[in-house]
């Protein structure tokens, strides 16, 4: 028989609540709590259940993800399950935490379940199956369900469908299937059309995500009594990576001090990121962060000031979300120093 | 405008002594009609073999599709192209149905040349691998671009169409089994009972981006790389006014095939009276320049505007590029107040994970999506291969490769292939015909 393990928190484990959440990561065999619903169902026997409390794996991530992962280490499992976290934020973001982190490291696939406010949605949709679960725990029943079910279907190796189907989030992955309904893609445009004209209800089959535009700043009318800020998603950072900015779908960012230097010199500074050949900009970290050409500016007078700071994280794989609560960080400690423009670097 | 089309369903092809069509069996006389495709000196090397719905055949590379057709009053199918210029759209042409001529490279392939599978799980991909497939397989003295990536083809494609016209005269003096007639009132002389329906124009953008002529769609024998949106009646495409060009990926492409038979011309023809009132085609095109794009966005914008459209279908032969002037072709309808739905494919990436069209806008809210350009396909060897199996790989078809690290070559000594959908010949059917979609998963 194929094997599960189960993730769930200190509440759900019966150990407490809030008093509780700085629960240690512990792995127990056999079932706790949810993980004897999801074992009923499942067709895999759930050997063991890990428990960790919210606040726990909020606060010291890297410490609970490698516990866990250690636990896991000497364990066969065919498939992880965390959850459901309905709309509990902190308990959603540690199960999107964990399924991440042991389909990273095991390649096994990971399912949790959420309610569509949970803020753990936005952040790890991407990467694991997060299916739409219910606000509370009164849905639980119904949400271990679907997670097993899903699971079923995995487990015995059957085909699984897209996601409006099946009934978890988007993962950004778009492919193509045949419609079983055989409706070609004339009838669908011209009933598709038909519809519009009527204003009735229609999908379409592409939906264009809301851009969130910014307009354009106003120009700054004197350059030279200006402060200025470089900032970049082009992954420079001081070679021992001091802030662990991720190689790629950054959560992090760190800001540097270039007061006392003239350029990024390679060797002290490199780039961390992915998404293309880094051995120009390890050679020249310039090339990516101009501090060189912004300090000659500053000489000529042609700036006012340079922010005593270069901001960094990486922009390959970032999910909108995350590159905005980023900005939004970074922006509030611009302000504190009254920086009049930004030079935004990519690559 | 009226036209007919005479249909006459074609149940097998055979080789026989006389180049006739009776019982429902297309019969070649291979030798002569061997002679009349190498009229064109151009052609070096030559065989015609026949492919039909079911048999293990893997046809590649695949260069045009037409269908057989034929004119009882002696005008030529393509004018332009096996004639002189004369308007289509109207009176009679007599159509082979079932069937389709394809031409083939003995030997090489370029960018935009497909693979046909007729039989075996490659054979959902495409539309050709359920008709009987005609196929000229030729080898030509094109040496300037013996071993260029982008080839025009040229005598290959012209040999497609002046054979389906040879062809088509078999049934030229017959009775059609089926006429179906396709027929629109002047705008202005509509009547009352269609003038209450909502008014709708079909915008189509045929491939044209290639600056050195040769390579693109024709409209009337006219490379439409030198062309500005115009006005046209439907009949017109559905009757041989334009010809397929050699240059967009194979599964974005429409073949000369598709112009004959346009399923969205023909949706749109069958809701004519019922649910809209078809004003007709505004022929628009595909450019490189931003500001040539802009610049066919208005023109068609205003078109639609001035014939009083309320609603339009906008689709693209292509991908990429291209759909830049696919959204802003629907986003300047869209701000002109007509109701907008596009048809087209999507490029999503081997992973799916990519952005799926090159630009988006919010204004195109009703897409109909035909599949994903880069859609991995493997499939295992076919007995029989109609041209060469190795121009998939070598010859920089959009879909093949002849090195990658992890998967290797396309082409594999055992003969099965790994391929992108890119290289399915007409594989995304954006014509219309498309029964895929996409999907999140």
């Amino acid at each position: 028989m194929k094997k599960a393990i189960h993730y769930i928190n200190q509440f759900f484990a019966g150990i407490g609540g809030e008093e509780k959440a700085d629960y240690k990561p512990e792995i127990r065999e056999g079932l706790v709590g949810p993980a004897i619903a999801l074992n009923s169902i499942l067709e895999a026997e759930v050997t063991h259940t890990i428990i960790c409390g919210d606040n726990f794996m909020g606060s010291n991530t890297d410490e609970a993800v490698n516990t866990i992962l250690g636990f896991l280490e000497d364990k066969e499992f065919d498939i992880f399950v965390a959850g459901p976290a309905f709309q509990a934020g902190r308990y959603g973001v540690a199960c999107g935490t964990i399924c991440k982190a042991v389909k990273e490291r095991f390649n096994v696939p990971a399912i949790t379940s959420m309610n569509v406010e949970n803020p753990g949605v936005e952040m790890f949709k991407k990467g694991i199956y997060i299916f739409e679960g219910g606000k509370s725990a009164a849905k639980m029943r119904e949400d271990v369900k679907t997670m097993a079910n899903f699971a079923n279907k995995i487990l015995k190796g059957e085909k699984t469908g897209p996601a409006d189907e099946e009934g978890f989030f988007p993962r950004g992955i778009r492919a193509e299937m045949w419609l079983k309904s055989g409706k070609t893609a004339a009838e669908r445009g011209v009933e598709m059309l038909v519809k519009k004209l009527n204003d009735q209800p229609f999908e379409t089959e592409l939906p264009i995500p809301k851009q969130d535009r910014v307009p354009i700043a106003p120009p700054i009318k004197d350059l030279s009594k200006a402060n200025i800020a470089m900032v970049t998603t082009g992954g420079i950072v001081p070679v021992d990576n001091p802030d662990r900015i991720q190689s790629a779908s950054a959560t992090r960012w760190g800001r540097y001090d270039i007061s006392k230097i003239d350029r990024l010199e390679s060797g002290v500074y490199k780039t961390i990121h992915a998404g293309f050949d880094p051995a120009a900009a390890d050679a020249d970290p310039n090339i990516i962060m101009p501090i060189d050409a912004m300090k000659a500016y500053l000489k000529e007078g042609k700036i006012g000031k340079l922010h005593d700071y270069f901001y960094s994280t990486v922009g390959t794989g970032t999910t909108q979300a995350e590159a905005a609560r980023m900005g939004k960080e970074m922006v509030g400690k611009l302000r504190e120093d009254n920086v009049d423009g930004v030079i935004m670097t990519s690559t | 405008m009226k036209l007919e089309i005479g249909n006459f369903q074609v149940k097998d092809v055979v080789f026989g002594d006389k180049t006739m069509f009776k019982n429902g069996i297309l019969t070649i006389n291979k030798e002569e009609a061997m002679d009349f495709i190498k009229e064109d000196e151009h052609i070096i090397d030559l065989d015609i073999v026949i492919a039909k719905p079911g048999e293990n055949i893997r046809i590649v590379p695949v260069k045009e599709a037409v269908e057989p057709r034929i004119r009882p009053d002696e005008r030529s199918v393509f004018p332009g192209i096996t004639g002189d210029v004369e308007a289509t759209g109207s009176g009679r042409v007599h159509a082979l149905k079932g069937c389709s001529v394809l031409g083939v490279g003995m030997h090489y392939g370029s960018f935009g040349d497909g693979l046909i599978d007729m039989g075996g799980d490659g054979a959902k991909y495409t539309l050709f691998s359920e008709l009987i497939n005609i196929c000229i397989v030729a080898h030509t003295d094109e040496e300037f671009e013996r071993f260029e990536q982008q080839k025009k083809n040229r005598a290959i494609r012209w040999a497609t169409h002046r054979f389906a016209e040879y062809l088509g005269n078999t049934v030229k003096s017959l009775e059609p089994e089926e006429i179906e007639t396709f027929e629109l009132d002047p705008i202005t002389k509509r009547t009352e009972e269609i003038n209450k329906f909502p008014s709708v124009v079909l915008v189509m953008q045929p491939q044209s981006q290639m600056e050195e002529l040769g390579y693109n769609d024709l409209v009337y024998g006219w490379d439409m790389n030198k062309y500005v949106p115009s006005f046209m009646h439907p009949n017109e495409v559905l009757d041989g006014a334009l010809i397929s060009g050699s240059f967009m990926p194979a599964s974005s492409k429409w073949s000369t095939y598709d112009f004959q038979n346009f399923p969205t011309i023909r949706e749109l023809y069958e809701e004519h009276g019922k649910s809209i009132n078809f004003l007709g085609v505004i022929m628009s095109n595909l450019n490189v320049s931003l500001e040539q794009k802009r610049r066919s966005a208005i023109f068609v914008a205003q078109m639609a505007k001035s014939l009083g459209a309320d609603g339009a279908i906008v689709t693209e032969e292509g991908y990429g590029n291209p759909d830049a002037d696919y959204i802003l072709c629907i986003a300047a309808l869209e701000e002109a107040g007509v109701k907008t739905v596009g048809i087209s494919n999507e490029c999503t990436g081997r992973d799916g994970a990519s952005q799926p069209l090159v630009t988006l806008d919010e204004k195109a809210n009703a897409l109909v999506s035909t599949g994903n350009v880069s859609q991995l396909i493997e499939l295992p060897p076919a007995e029989k291969v109609i041209g060469e199996l190795q121009a998939l790989a070598r010859d920089g078809l959009s879909g093949g490769w002849a090195y990658d690290e992890i998967l290797g070559p396309s082409v594999r000594e055992d003969g099965s292939i790994i391929m992108e959908n890119n290289a399915m010949f007409c594989g995304d059917r954006i014509a219309g015909w498309s029964t895929k979609t996409m999907k999140e998963f």
